[in-house]
C-alpha cells in the first residue's frame, strides 16, 4: 500500500512538472532580438526509428523518459457516422488510396509528422517552413495580417501566426480534400481549419500542439501532439516523390485481382 | 464487440503507428509472409520514392529467380549510413530479409540486407508502417 501511494506520487510529481514545463518554457532557450523564441533549425519528429534508425531513437525515448518528457495518449478521430462510414471504406482498401502514394503534398498537420526533417526559419515579421518532404514550403506571416479574400482550396491551406506569449499559433485555413490528416482514411472537408501551437520548450525541442476542427466530419475538435527534435548537424535533402513512383502502376493491377479492394 | 468501439479501437491503433515515408505497407505487402532469400546483386535502382535492387537467387535444382526488392529513399538511406554505389553494388552477395508482395511473386518490402562479411544496413520499414 505505501509502495503504491509512493508510486502514486511520484507519478503525480512527474505529470506536475511536465505541466509545469508545458507552461513554463527553460530559459535557456533561444531568442530573437524581439524577445519571442527562436524556432529556427532543422527538426524531426514523428517516428523517428524510420528517419534516424532505431537505436538513435532509443536514446531520444530514453532521454524523453529521464526527462519526464511525456505527451497524452492519441485521441480517436472523432469522425461523424457518415465520415467513418467513408473512413472505414479506406481501410478496408488497406490505404490503397492514400493521396500520399499518389506523391500528393500533405497537407497540415501530416506533413509535418512525415519521417523526413524540416526546417523553420524564422524571421522578423514571418516565419517559413520548408519540408524536405515534396520539396514543399509554408510562408507564416506573423505581422497581424489576417487570411486573405481570395483563398483558393491548396493542400497545405492558408496560414497566418501570432505569438501568444513565447507560442507561436498558427491558424489555417483554405484547404481542398486531397489530403489525408494523419493515418489511413483521415478524410477532411474544405470546412477543415487547424490551428497549431510551436512551443520551443527546451533547447533542443518544440512542443507541437494541433487542434483539427471540421464540422462537415469531426463531431468536436481532434488533438494531435508531437515533440520536434532539434538535428543540430542536419541539413535538408531532395525527396522528389514522383520520379519513379511504381507504386500506381501496382495498385491498378492490385485493383483488378484483389476482389477485397473492389469497390463497395 | 461493438462497431463504435471496433472503430476507436481502430483508430487508436492507426494512430499509434509510425509513418511511412510513401505509403501503406499494407496496400502492397503482406506482413504475415516474411521471406529470407540469399542470392547476388544485379542492378540498383537508386531512385524516389523507393530504391529498387535486384537479387538473382538460385533454387536447389539450380533454377534462377531475380527477386525485385523496394527499399526506402535515398535521403533516409543516406542518414542511415547508406552511400550509393558503395554500400550495395551489382555482385554482392547478399542476404534479404523483406516481406512479400501481394501481387508479384519476385517482389519484397526489403528490412535489411547481410552482407558477405556478415555486416547488416537497414534497407527499408518494418512491416506494419504506413498510412501516417
Amino acid at each position: 500500500m505505501r509502495a503504491r501511494a509512493a508510486a502514486l506520487a511520484l507519478a503525480f510529481a512527474l505529470a506536475a512538472s511536465a505541466v509545469l514545463s508545458a507552461q513554463k518554457p527553460s530559459a535557456k532557450i533561444p531568442r530573437g532580438p524581439d524577445g519571442k523564441p527562436d524556432l529556427s533549425g532543422v527538426w524531426i519528429t514523428g517516428a523517428l526509428q524510420l528517419l534516424i534508425g532505431e537505436d538513435e531513437a532509443r536514446k531520444i525515448q530514453q532521454a524523453d523518459a529521464a526527462a519526464g518528457r511525456t505527451l497524452p495518449p492519441p485521441e480517436p478521430a472523432p469522425y461523424n457516422a457518415d465520415a467513418d462510414k467513408q473512413r472505414q471504406y479506406f481501410l478496408s482498401r488497406r490505404g490503397i488510396d492514400d493521396p500520399m502514394a499518389r506523391c500528393f503534398i500533405s497537407g497540415v498537420p501530416r506533413i509535418t509528422t512525415r519521417p523526413l526533417p524540416f526546417q523553420i526559419i524564422q524571421m522578423k515579421d514571418q516565419v517559413l517552413i520548408l519540408y524536405e518532404a515534396h520539396h514543399a514550403f509554408r510562408i507564416i506571416p506573423t505581422d497581424g495580417r489576417k487570411h486573405p479574400d481570395d483563398i483558393e482550396p491548396s493542400f497545405l491551406g492558408d496560414s497566418v501566426g501570432r505569438w501568444d506569449g513565447d507560442t507561436l499559433v498558427v491558424d489555417v485555413i483554405g484547404f481542398n480534400t486531397k489530403t489525408w490528416l494523419a493515418g489511413v482514411g483521415t478524410i477532411h472537408s474544405e470546412k477543415l481549419h487547424v490551428v497549431e501551437r510551436y512551443t520551443r520548450d527546451s533547447a533542443d525541442t518544440v512542443r507541437y500542439d494541433v487542434t483539427m476542427e471540421d464540422p462537415e466530419v469531426f463531431t468536436k475538435p481532434w488533438h494531435e501532439h508531437e515533440i520536434f527534435r532539434l538535428r543540430a548537424n542536419e541539413r535538408l535533402r531532395e525527396y522528389e516523390c514522383i520520379e519513379n513512383n511504381e507504386d500506381l502502376l501496382r495498385f491498378e493491377k492490385l485493383l483488378q485481382t484483389d476482389p477485397t479492394l473492389r469497390a463497395k | 464487440m461493438n462497431q463504435r468501439l471496433s472503430a476507436t479501437l481502430c483508430a487508436v491503433v492507426l494512430l499509434t503507428l509510425p509513418a511511412s515515408a510513401h505509403h501503406s505497407f499494407a496496400a502492397e505487402y503482406d506482413a504475415n509472409q516474411p521471406i529470407t532469400v540469399s542470392g547476388t546483386v544485379t542492378k540498383i535502382d537508386w531512385t524516389n520514392p523507393h530504391i529498387h535492387f535486384y537479387v538473382d537467387v538460385k533454387d536447389p535444382s539450380g533454377t534462377v529467380t531475380q527477386w525485385k526488392f523496394e527499399g526506402y529513399p535515398p535521403n533516409m538511406l543516406v542518414r542511415q549510413g547508406w552511400k550509393r554505389d558503395v554500400t550495395l553494388k551489382p555482385g554482392d552477395v547478399v542476404t534479404v530479409f523483406a516481406w512479400k508482395a501481394r501481387e508479384d511473386p519476385a517482389l519484397g518490402a526489403a528490412r535489411e540486407i547481410t552482407f558477405a562479411d556478415g555486416h547488416k544496413m537497414t534497407a527499408g520499414p518494418p512491416a506494419g508502417t504506413g498510412g501516417r
